[in-house]
């Protein structure tokens, strides 16, 4: 217990020292432009450049991932012996209840991320992995969870934890909204539609009104006139025939139609040869 | 009324049912246009039950055709001046008017009910992208298409597969945050980079959200039926009364 006290003070030592350094000694998010930063089971971090300055042969960068709650579980559980904090938590059963609510997983050898290499277009991509299975592997976080991240400097030939980081900022990670809680209902009536229902409607009517009143005007107009006793135009009859001129008596070709031939005068000349008319009347000598 | 005048009145209605037949049968042109699709996105309508988008386009190919015959029939009733014919001619020309005006008013209520906001259609990829369902690969199959064409991800953006609970995550989310086909593709349709686009590199994925460009399909759509519709009928309800002065001066 001595020994782990001791130890426990100098990893904190070690950390006071460096941390005066303006050295960013966290894990964070990726300032880069991205769309899927922060999901509901993964998180993307910058690479660990400039976090650990120190040149260790050997020393691999692990991350952990754990529950912001846990934190300080995690942090009194610590030992520099790092088999310990690695097979603690194997990752598919890593966050059930009862269990250790962290896992930690390789990020890279210390040798890969000098602080001169600094960039931002990398990533590191929490929960890459999906649901695995394997030993330390980088599996997704709990949905909707707060996690936060700690980086470790271990010793790959000692199996010694030589740093830690501080812990991250708590994330808290998105929840799925349930599809079935958008209202898909009609939003809202746009205003072509009111023009166009409200005119065609009133046209439909119109047409329908002005129909009646020419039929009224046509025929209804009509009527009135016929029963007052005048004909405003003039009657068909079906099966008369119409002729120009009618006489009774066909006198067509004859000159003096209404003389008559057989008239025999009495024989007095009244009148002088001059005034009898000359023509068709036979004069007696008496 | 003077035979001068009745002739010019009968000039008038021929020339204005000539202009109605040519009308009628753009009418039914830009309706079978509408209901073939060119841009295959029936399903986001079908799907939800709320297709009358095309049904108004039907009714449109039928109304216009009518439109198209009845003028015809129109321009030899007013030649013949004869009353009996312009009577038929106007009840017939009445009752294609109005199915003509409720194609319009469906065609443009029901877009609105689809497209007035990104809901529905958002809703409906959430829950039918990745479906085993029939609906299921209508919809996919659809949106796969949409994203490739329009160079999009989502109905406002990669952001809804991230914000809502999906089949499509459900089937894929602990390896896939959003389909593949919303990620930059080579000419030879390989994914461009699959790596940046899972974890939401801009360069890697399409970043604008597909529902502006569905939008405005089915608002083209639409206003090719409705808008056009309506043109025709207010020509055709001027031509109407005309034929009818025409009618009340013949005898």
């Amino acid at each position: 217990m001595n020994t782990n006290a001791v130890i426990r003070l100098m990893s904190l030592l070690s950390i006071w020292m460096w941390t005066g350094q303006g050295l960013i000694f966290q894990p964070e998010l990726s300032p880069s432009d991205l769309q899927g930063k922060i999901t509901s089971n993964t998180v993307t971090l910058k690479q660990p450049y400039c976090v650990f300055n120190k040149t260790c042969d050997g020393c691999v960068i692990w991350l952990v991932a754990a529950l912001s709650s846990e934190n300080r579980t995690f942090d009194s559980q610590l030992t520099t012996s790092a088999p310990d904090v690695l097979n603690k938590s194997p990752y598919p059963r890593a966050f059930e209840p009862l269990l250790w609510d962290f896992f930690v997983t390789k990020v890279g050898p210390l040798a890969d991320f000098p602080c001169s290499q600094s960039s931002n277009d990398v990533y590191f991509r929490v929960g890459a992995e999906g649901k695995c299975s394997g030993t330390n592997c980088n599996g997704i976080l709990p949905v909707g969870s707060n996690v936060s991240f700690k980086y470790l400097l271990i010793n790959a030939d000692n199996l010694i934890i030589v740093n830690a980081s501080d812990w991250s900022e708590s994330i808290h990670l998105k929840t799925n909204q349930n599809p079935q809680s958008i209202n898909d209902g009609l939003s809202a009536r746009s205003a072509a539609m009111i023009v166009i229902t409200s005119i065609l409607s009133v046209a439909a009517a119109l047409l329908l009104l002005l129909f009646f009143i020419m039929l009224c005007v046509a025929y209804c107009g009509r009527s009135k006139d016929i029963s007052q006793g005048q004909a405003t135009s003039p009657m068909k009859v079906m099966n008369s025939i119409r002729i120009p001129h009618y006489d009774t008596h066909s006198l067509r070709g004859k000159a003096h139609p209404y003389d008559n031939p057989g008239y025999v005068s009495e024989g007095k000349n009244y009148s002088t040869s001059e005034t009898l008319p000359k023509s068709g009347i036979q004069t007696q000598k008496l | 009324m003077g035979a001068g005048v009745l002739t010019c009145l009968m000039v008038v209605v021929i020339i204005l049912n000539a202009i109605a037949a040519a009308a009628g049968l753009a009418l039914f042109a830009v309706a079978i246009w509408v209901a073939v699709d060119g841009y295959k996105l029936y399903p986001i309508s079908g799907v939800s039950g709320k297709d009358d988008i095309f049904a108004a386009a039907w009714i449109a190919i039928f109304t216009g055709f009518a439109f198209f015959l009845t003028c015809i029939f129109g321009i030899f009733a007013a030649l013949k001046r004869s009353r009996a014919l312009l009577m038929a001619y106007l009840i017939i020309m009445f009752i294609i008017f109005l199915f003509e005006c409720a194609s319009a008013i469906t065609a443009v209520t029901n877009r609105d009910y689809l497209v007035g906001n990104s809901n529905l259609v958002k809703k409906q990829m959430l829950q039918y992208y990745a479906d085993n369902s029939t609906r299921g690969k209508d919809i996919t199959q659809t949106w796969n298409r949409v994203m490739e064409q329009a160079e999009c991800c989502g109905t406002d953006g990669p952001k809804d597969w991230l914000e809502y609970d999906s089949t499509f995550r459900q089937k894929f989310g602990t390896t896939f945050p959003w389909p593949l086909n919303c990620c930059k593709r080579l000419s030879n349709f390989e994914v461009e980079d699959p790596e940046g686009c899972i974890v939401g590199k801009s360069s890697a994925m399409f970043t604008k959200g597909c529902f502006q460009y569905i939008e405005s399909v089915l608002s083209r759509y639409t206003w090719a039926v409705s808008w056009y519709g309506f043109a025709v009928l207010m020509f055709v309800f001027f031509t109407l009364v005309i034929a009818m002065i025409y009618y009340m001066q013949l005898d």
